[in-house]
């Protein structure tokens, strides 16, 4: 208990940012692993273009970025350039802990055009922006070339599918197609064991619902929210719904990876499941392209579109930005820092090395053609974020939905709490941490 | 000195004395304390002020950022009526449950072994002490892949008997028993290191009458052995528990309270209300009530081993 005390402590009036020589040293923190590589290479050309600036990556796991991020705001020790994501922003704008980048837009005459603009307007409150887009992203349905052609099924079968709460429709058929049990026998064939499966047709994996249940919320007309920045309403049928077709997609239909598998924070990720057969395909986002080219073989993997559900298409979107914390003590070199990274030349090495889409919305095809070289048709993704697509919600109880997330539906995917007890639970005590 | 042959005989006289051997007492009080001040200031620095300082945090709202608004009793309120707050209680003390009477009885089944003249015997103990030094986090990354289902030893080993071991960490019914196997393993080494000090100090000759008295070795365990050991099992069985109580690092490492909540123990808890959902006084009213529990538990610890403990034989 006295850590409660240290921790608070020990950040207050730390100074590691520090300069010797006339050398400036950022701290850039951020989350993703395999995203860094290509970030740390167009960072060592920055650093060569400014000699004076020194830049230190801090990578840290999604599950401990945030508590940490905060930690250290509270402690005013925080990175100067950090990634920001939408489900933190309304809470850290509030608390005044971002740099209003617009003044610095405006003195430097910077080109903001080129930006989405459904990602760079999300980051403006009252002429204020609060960061500029570093990426986008959708979810569609990696899938195992090998699994499908042992199956009989192409590609093309995978398109067009569709799902319902009442008997899974087509999607769970042709799950049903791609899980074999242990002794060859498909879950759509007399005496298949579904307490013996050897690979399951699909694999999910959510820390808060943004690759699993909220897609097909969205495809079942759930809205998580009332309003942007309103109440939580994730305990309505619609909602409900989706959250119980996750939960059949493996407790009813054994279709489904089992939670004692796939569960976060232990849990392998996705792209581990599907390179070891587990999983014929796998719900994932765009960002793990990367990492689904490592875990298979070359051409060993593609992507379809996700089913439709009672009310159609529709994929989650979301876009990150770089964020100046407003402490910082260079705020100069930090601005440096954000215009390079938000600039065409290094979003541009980050899309041809296929790490993310841009944000900037010209060089979506230097994505797609990066990719296309591999042999991977990644143009669903586009065409997921051109559909209807639910954004991230936008609350100041994120740090409440994402911690309860992660705990609440884990049980509901085990089975041991209902999709509605847990929808009403959640709901609550995410509505009770709004302020 | 001196002043020890003037005459005892007037009262002046005796006064005086009294009066310079209450200076003299001053003067040692004084001195004594001034050779514990380093360490008395850091302990009412560092251990009593924070406290106090989580007590009166606990009557306080706050997200660390902002100012605290007093909320009085609200928090301890809240807490009684939270379902995952009492799940949080009764995982620790499963946790508890499952660590300490493991590693109790293995330690003392150790050291009863260790304790013969053994060719090679040091090396033993200090094999099962090095656990013990290690750091538990870099301890708990290294189990984590121990327990890989795929990838780790252990289901390796079991599938080379035939035995499809589970998914260890990410099964809830699993997880916490993996979380108490880790311990174990790290402080058994520890316990056993006291318990065969505490062995090394009961007098041979005891044995040896009792040999000639015609008992059996099973006898003289229970007879000699156990009542001998009880400072020494005292002492680990306090501290451990107290330690168990308090376990973190091993939960935040390898499972993060998870799977499902499975091994959300009060101080993960503690941590994810104060620096996940930044509920600085909530936090503070769990970490009271841990508190409250640890001083229960070892009340109740000392009261029934004051009653049974016979100190000192040698």
């Amino acid at each position: 208990m006295a850590a409660l005390l240290t921790v608070a402590a020990c950040g207050g009036g730390s100074d590691d940012s520090g300069s010797s020589g006339g050398v400036v040293t950022l701290r850039y923190a951020m989350w993703d692993e395999v995203q860094k590589p290509p970030i740390e290479q167009s960072i060592r050309e920055f650093e060569k273009a400014h000699p004076n600036i020194k830049v230190q990556i801090e990578l840290n796991s999604w599950n401990d970025y945030w508590s940490k991020l905060q930690t250290q705001l509270v402690g005013r020790s925080a990175p100067d350039v950090f990634w920001d994501h939408v489900s933190y922003f309304p809470k850290f704008g509030k608390e005044g802990v971002l740099t209003d980048l617009a003044p610095l837009i405006a003195q430097d005459k910077v080109d903001t055009s080129g930006y989405d603009p459904k990602l760079a307007e999300g980051w403006k409150v009252d002429g204020k922006v609060y960061g500029l887009p570093k990426d986008w992203d959708t979810i569609g349905l990696f899938y195992s070339a090998k699994a499908l052609k042992d199956a009989g099924l192409t590609p093309a079968d995978l398109d067009g599918l569709t799902w319902n709460p009442t008997d899974g429709g087509t999607f769970v058929k042709t799950l049903r197609k791609l899980t074999v049990d242990e002794n060859g026998k498909r879950a759509d064939e007399p005496g298949f064991d579904p307490g013996k499966v050897k690979q399951y047709g699909l694999a999910m994996q959510a820390p808060t619902g943004q690759q699993d249940w909220w897609n097909f919320a969205l495809q079942n007309g759930c809205e998580l929210q009332d309003k942007p920045w309103g109440r939580w309403t994730i305990d309505q049928p619609a909602c409900v719904q989706a959250i119980q077709f996750v939960q059949d997609l493996r407790l009813k239909y054994h279709v489904a990876v089992p939670a004692t598998v796939t569960n976060p924070p232990n849990g392998p990720s996705l792209d581990q499941v599907v390179g070891r057969g587990e999983a014929a395909t796998a719900m994932d986002g765009s960002w793990m392209l990367r990492a689904f080219d490592t875990a298979l073989p070359d051409g060993g993997f593609g992507v379809a579109d996700l089913p439709a559900g009672p009310v159609g298409r529709g994929s989650v979107y979301n876009g990150l930005t770089e964020a100046i914390y407003s402490g910082t003590k260079h705020p100069k070199e930090a601005w440096e820092l954000l215009k390079w990274l938000t600039s065409e030349k290094h979003q541009k090495a980050v899309a041809q090395a296929g790490a993310v889409w841009p944000g900037i919305s010209s060089l979506n095809d230097v994505f797609a053609e990066a990719w296309k070289a591999k042999g991977v048709d990644v143009t669903g993704f586009k065409k997921a974020a051109e559909g209807t697509t639910m954004g991230y919600p936008l609350t100041e109880a994120a740090d409440t939905y994402n911690v309860k997330a992660l705990d609440i539906f884990n049980q509901v995917w085990l089975g041991q709490m209902t999709a509605q007890d847990a929808a009403k639970k959640i709901n609550d005590e995410a509505n009770a941490a709004i302020k | 000195m001196i002043d020890d042959i003037v005459p005892l005989a007037s009262a002046q006289g005796r006064r005086r004395r009294t009066d310079r051997r209450f200076a003299r007492h001053v003067r040692a009080t004084a001195e004594a304390y001034a050779l514990l001040a380093p360490s008395l200031i850091g302990f009412l620095l560092f251990l009593v002020a924070p406290i106090f300082g989580v007590a009166g945090l606990s009557l306080f709202d706050w997200n660390l950022m902002g100012a605290p608004s007093f909320v009085g009793l609200d928090n301890y309120r809240e807490l009684a009526a939270d379902p995952d707050a009492w799940r949080s209680l009764f995982n620790t003390v499963y946790y508890v449950l499952l660590n300490i009477p493991a590693q109790t009885v293995l330690a003392l089944l150790l050291a009863l072994a260790l304790n013969r003249r053994l060719r090679g015997g040091r090396v033993f103990r200090v094999a099962f002490v090095l656990p013990w030094m290690a750091m538990p986090v870099a301890l708990g990354i290294v189990w984590s892949w121990i327990f890989d289902p795929r990838h780790g030893v252990v289901n390796q080993v079991l599938g080379m008997v035939g035995i499809d071991g589970p998914n260890w960490l990410t099964d809830p019914a699993w997880a916490m028993p993996v979380i108490a196997s880790v311990n174990v393993w790290q402080y058994t080494g520890y316990t056993m290191l006291i318990l065969l000090a505490g062995l090394q100090a009961i007098p041979h000759q005891l044995y040896e009458a009792a040999a000639i008295d015609g008992t059996t070795p099973v006898q003289r365990f229970f007879m000699i052995t156990l009542p001998l050991l009880r400072p020494s099992l005292f002492f680990v069985l306090v501290t451990n528990t107290i330690g168990s109580f308090q376990v973190f690092d091993t939960v935040f490492v390898m499972t993060q309270g998870g799977p499902g909540g499975a091994t959300d123990v009060l101080n993960f808890h503690i941590y994810q209300q104060g620096f996940q959902l930044f509920r600085a006084g909530f936090a503070s009213a769990l970490a009271m009530v841990l508190f409250g529990l640890i001083l229960l538990v070892t009340a109740a610890q000392f009261l029934y081993f004051r009653k049974r403990t016979v100190y000192d034989f040698s």
